[in-house]
């Protein structure tokens, strides 16, 4: 690492942990761990995860490659599979509200799942020659992963909004914070499964993209609900005929 | 080399993507400031007309095969524009009903309720119509008979009726319904 990157790296490295530390507090005051638990554990997790690793940094100077590896791996697991929590913590509430659409919306949420482990496994094949096992696999396990989150968070996305459903700005917030992650996230790993080495570069834009996210959660966090709607115009006088034909119809019923 | 491009590409799409979804995120309620200017036309009698069998029976027996394929494809090409501005009109009216939700009027709610269902049902049924109606287009001779969205387009419409005058007793939405 550069010298005079190291001050952009320990920002980088810690801020957004900070930051998630106010997304925490942000919650429990406002009573959001009701509706998002597993965002609010996957939050703390992170956090945690940090704390520790932060201590192991500070005590020891360094970790050696196998420990950074085994530490990493069950880290990275743990962390996807709260985020496939979180994915589906979000469908959940989007459709809370819509009766006609729930059940619908849990079929499709299943075949899209199916639909995208099958592409992402028939993509696994696909990588460049690295010299180093494990920075082979891992980021090919990794753009599996993060192929089926883009895809589940695009497809709620393009379900919800062919609906025209509306969103919590917590919800729409969290959703967004995560596709934005995934995607980048995708892109990296696609490169890392190319070139098979790790690259700095990719990892300063990895923590970049990972503070943008943590800005994003809070910015919907604290943003207040869109006003509800409404009508403040007066209608063309001939609409009442229309209203008196309808009611007309409506009490004949 | 071309699978890793390819995942590049998509994810920079889907970035994409997801910053416009951003953008009008708040945009999209502000667009509904006056909705009666989002609301289309659509004519039930006419849609229903154009989806008729018996109708279309008779055009297939006085028309020569040629001409009749051709009269067909534009009537159906009508009928999606019939059933997509339908289906438009639910997603702004699943907007009003949304709010409508809200209301400490119970009688409100309640009609809100039933609309957003309806709306919900219209865009469903609106999407497979409109497959049908383009396999129609495909094949002429299928039998087509989407009236179910015009079925529901109407129940929709009294119940949008409803709700509006329990939550705006001396206005209305629209002529356009």
């Amino acid at each position: 690492m550069q010298p005079l990157l190291r001050p952009l790296f320990y920002y980088l490295w810690t801020a957004p942990h900070i930051l998630q530390a106010v997304i925490v507090v942000l919650m429990i005051r406002r009573r959001l761990y009701r509706q998002f638990p597993v965002f609010l554990l996957y939050t703390v997790y992170e956090l945690l995860q940090f704390t520790i690793l932060l201590a192991v940094f500070i005590h020891f100077g360094s970790l050696s490659d196998d420990e950074y590896r085994g530490a990493f791996l069950v880290g990275d697991a743990i962390s996807s599979v709260l985020r496939f929590g979180v994915i589906y913590e979000i469908f959940v509430e989007v459709f809370r509200n819509y009766d006609a659409l729930s059940e619908l919306s849990k079929v499709l949420f299943r075949c899209a799942t199916v639909t995208l482990l099958l592409i992402g496994v028939a993509l696994a094949g696909s990588h460049g020659s690295g010299a180093d096992g494990f920075l082979l696999v891992v980021p090919i396990l990794e753009r599996t992963v993060r192929l089926m989150q883009c895809g589940l968070l695009v497809f709620l996305f393009l379900f919800s909004r062919y609906f025209a459903l509306s969103w919590r700005n917590c919800a729409f917030g969290i959703a967004l914070g995560f596709g934005i992650l995934a995607t980048m996230e995708l892109a990296d790993y696609a490169i890392r499964s190319q070139i098979g080495v790790g690259s700095y570069l990719l990892d300063y834009l990895g923590m970049a993209t990972y503070h943008c996210c943590v800005l994003t959660w809070i910015f919907y966090l604290v943003a207040p609900e869109p006003r509800t709607y409404r009508m403040q115009k007066k209608l063309p006088e001939h609409d009442l005929e229309v209203w008196n034909e309808e009611l007309q119809r409506l009490l004949q019923q | 080399m071309i699978i890793t491009l390819v995942l590049v590409v998509v994810a920079f799409l889907v970035l994409g993507f997801l910053i416009k979804l951003a953008r009008g995120h708040s945009a999209s309620f502000e667009a509904l400031e006056d909705p009666t200017q989002h609301i289309r036309a659509v004519d039930v009698d006419a849609f229903r007309n154009l989806v008729d069998p018996d109708e279309e029976e008779f055009l297939r027996a006085n028309l020569p095969r040629a001409e009749f394929r051709k009269i067909q494809r534009e009537r159906l090409r009508a009928a999606v524009e019939y059933v997509s501005c339908a289906a438009q009109n639910a997603a702004i009216l699943l907007r009003l009903a949304d709010a409508g939700r809200r209301s400490s009027d119970p009688a409100t709610a309640e009609a809100a309720e039933k609309l957003v269902d309806n709306a919900i049902r219209l865009r469903l049924y609106a999407s497979l119509a409109i497959s049908r109606l383009y396999l129609g287009m495909i094949l002429p001779g299928a039998h087509i008979s989407p009236v179910r969205v015009a079925e529901s387009y109407e129940q929709m419409t009294r119940l949008v009726v409803l709700l509006g005058c329990l939550q705006y007793p001396t206005r209305g939405i629209s002529a356009a319904l």
